[in-house]
């Protein structure tokens, strides 16, 4: 049982490529579902990459005026939605004023995706600095009427286990009663999709939009940008029970180490990888023989898919042969600062319904990656203790271990 | 520390007195200005603090720029608008991003502790202090950087994307270590969920106090206590209902109303020395 002062999830709210509730996004995560296509939003005639993992509208949540809703940047609609979700789910949303509730949001490129937004409809926001008057956590915050402190972070695509861990410590210190944590990213813009595709990070397999994330298989060739985001109501073991709240997980261990190498490039060395893992799990009081299923952060491309496994192996040594692993990137597309998130979301379906998403797009394994893949097809199995690897630029290294409560 | 736009390019090339190992000369080539503010501060700091033979190896870096990388928006906008897709440069995105100004202090110092940028815009000092406080409480770390940054005034950039004239790049960087292990002068202590005593500050300097906390207000904050050369002095700055944070100088006197004093705050100077900040006992 756990400890009283443990923080468990009590609540989530998403919307992702797969679907804008937490039982859609089971649904299809473990039907193998892609919810990659071309992009649709914009001109990607002249992009190298021209697909993605993408959002439709955003729903507006019951009690908003759509026509405010509406005029919101698409990321703090994902926001507002995901926030309000969550709280929802949680039972919180009624009394979210009689608790201090904190907000701790991955948010990676908040301004430039404002800027880039207004200009591409024809405004001059990045001339105009008198405009940037409050940040969309800081609004956020003040609309939903929530009264603890906030922050966004990020380390790039490991930016949502960089906020749970905020909110967990927070919650810890006494700081919040009640924390909202996850992490939101609209990042399929034109330019970024550029950007990335410059960089030849991107999957440019165009013609098969649904084949082309293919993490830990022979034929990969880059990863697959996608919009999404996951928000989740976190409150100590003691708190939730006492409320009769129901439980995903309990968010038991966590990571996180850099490589000090390369803005860009994986580092070589396995070590700082390694040492995320291996605190994760002492964390969380777990060898690695405890783990029931390992979600990766294996995005597709060439060089990080085997460097992980390498990580992987050294870490778990023969275990790693019977840990069930898969990564729902191949699925999702890429999420960047919401991936961790995401996946982490991932990993309470797991558990919810004792089966294991599968890594879709399998069919020739990478001898370097070898491990123990759930290749193609969900696969029963009970799950108790998940862990979910997020690494990114900048060298950040994150490892978050779920168990179930 | 301030730098103008003419000094630039130099500190790109040589951001301060890099200990060990040399810093390759393009290391910053495409860095941001903010970033190159940013590390030079992280240098100053360890010289000026006499860190030079304190090994980072576990530190965390926690960086908090604002408004990072609009210069460079507002030149890459305009080129995508008449090039397109291949007008964008695949430095963009590894540079002007949230997390880019901890990366690069993590690379150039070699941490290997944890990195990540908050914040970015207005509210940014309160949220990376709240965030590396308690970073560096709950994880056990042995230190955690907090570097600050922005670009003052915040000024409307030129069409070919370069700040404006009279433009100087701030960066401010504060060594936080745990309080048991440190015996700097300087402590930070964040309070959350303890509402303050109306009565030790007057509703005036309160609202004041709250309002407009950024970069520059640190400064003159950490510029307040510098300049105390006897007692105890704690200057507060109230985030919201029940958050605060506190600086402490360790002394003889303690007084909140010192610094909810309008007059004196307003003859503050703008610029600050940096030495080492201390976490304080919970």
């Amino acid at each position: 049982m756990s400890h009283p002062s443990a923080v468990w999830i009590t609540g989530v709210g998403t919307a992702t490529p797969l679907g804008n509730t937490y039982a859609d996004f089971g649904n299809h995560l473990l039907a193998g579902r892609s919810g990659v296509d071309r992009v649709q939003r914009f001109d990607v005639s002249e992009h190298p990459s021209q697909i993605a993992g993408q959002l439709g509208e955003v729903p507006c949540p019951d009690e908003v005026d759509t026509e405010e809703f509406a005029r919101l940047h698409r990321l703090e609609q994902l926001m507002r939605w995901c926030c309000m979700g969550a709280l929802r789910d949680s039972g919180w949303w009624e009394r979210r004023r009689e608790v201090r509730i904190g907000l701790a949001l991955g948010v990676g490129a908040e301004w430039l995706e404002v800027w880039e937004a207004d200009a591409l409809a024809g405004g001059r926001r990045v001339w105009q600095p008198e405009l940037d008057v409050e940040s969309m956590i800081g609004r956020t915050r003040r609309v939903l009427g929530l009264t603890g402190p906030v922050v966004s972070v990020s380390a790039a695509c490991a930016s949502g286990n960089v906020a749970l861990a905020q909110a967990r410590n927070w919650l810890e210190l006494g700081w919040v009663d009640v924390c909202l944590a996850g992490a939101c990213d609209m990042a399929v813009t034109p330019m970024a999709l550029a950007g990335f595709g410059n960089l030849r990070a991107l999957s440019r397999r165009n013609a098969e939009p649904q084949a082309a994330s293919r993490p830990f298989d022979r034929q990969r060739d880059g990863f697959v940008m996608g919009d999404g985001g996951a928000v989740f109501v976190l409150e100590s073991a003691g708190s939730a029970r006492r409320r009769g709240a129901r439980a995903y997980a309990e968010v038991a261990g966590y990571g996180a180490r850099s490589d000090a190498f390369n803005m860009v490039i994986p580092s070589p060395d396995p070590e700082p990888a390694m040492a995320a893992v291996r605190e994760a799990l002492d964390d969380a009081g777990c060898n690695p023989g405890d783990v029931d299923y390992i979600n990766a952060h294996a995005t597709s491309t060439p060089v990080g898919d085997i460097a992980e496994a390498r990580v992987l192996r050294a870490v778990f040594g023969a275990a790693v042969e019977r840990v069930p692993i898969s990564s729902t990137k191949s699925m999702t597309g890429h999420l960047l600062t919401a991936a961790a998130a995401v996946e982490a979301l991932a990993c309470l379906v797991a558990m919810e319904r004792s089966a294991l998403p599968p890594t879709i797009n399998l069919h020739e394994p990478d001898p370097e990656c070898n491990l123990c893949h759930v290749a193609n097809e969900a696969r029963p199995a009970k799950v108790r203790v998940a862990m979910s690897n997020s690494f990114g630029f900048g060298g950040s290294n994150t490892c978050l271990v779920l168990k179930a409560v | 520390m301030r730098v103008g736009l003419e000094a630039l390019p130099e500190l790109r090339r040589h951001p301060g007195p890099v200990r060990g190992e040399p810093l390759p000369t393009s290391f910053l080539k495409h860095a941001d200005e903010q970033t190159v503010a940013g590390l030079a501060a992280v240098y100053k700091a360890i010289h000026t603090a006499g860190l030079q033979s304190t090994n980072f190896r576990d530190w965390g870096v926690a960086a908090a720029p604002r408004f990072l990388g609009r210069p460079a928006m507002a030149a890459a906008l305009q080129r995508f608008q008449t090039e397109g897709a291949w007008g964008v440069s695949p430095h963009l995105i590894p540079h002007r991003s949230l997390h880019s100004i901890s990366g690069t202090v993590s690379q150039a110092l070699k941490i290997h502790g944890p990195n990540f940028g908050v914040g970015g815009g207005p509210g940014g000092v309160a949220e990376v202090l709240l965030a590396a406080t308690a970073m560096l409480e709950c994880q056990k770390l042995p230190g955690v950087w907090v570097v600050l940054t922005c670009l003052d005034p915040e000024q409307a950039p030129d069409q070919a994307g370069k700040p404006a004239e009279g433009t100087q790049c701030v960066g401010l960087a504060l060594a936080l270590t745990p309080i048991r292990t440190s015996g700097s002068r300087i402590r930070l202590r964040v309070v959350c969920g303890t509402p303050v005593r109306e009565s030790l500050v007057a509703s005036e300097a309160r609202d004041a106090l709250r309002s407009g906390f950024d970069l520059p207000r640190l400064e003159a904050l950490l510029r307040l206590l510098h300049s105390e050369s006897s007692g105890d002095t704690r200057v507060v700055q109230l985030l919201d209902p029940g958050s605060r944070i506190e600086l402490l100088q360790t002394g003889v006197t303690s007084l909140l109303d010192r610094t909810a004093a309008p007059a004196r705050q307003r003859s503050l100077s703008p610029q600050a020395d940096l030495g080492q900040v201390v976490l304080a006992d919970r």
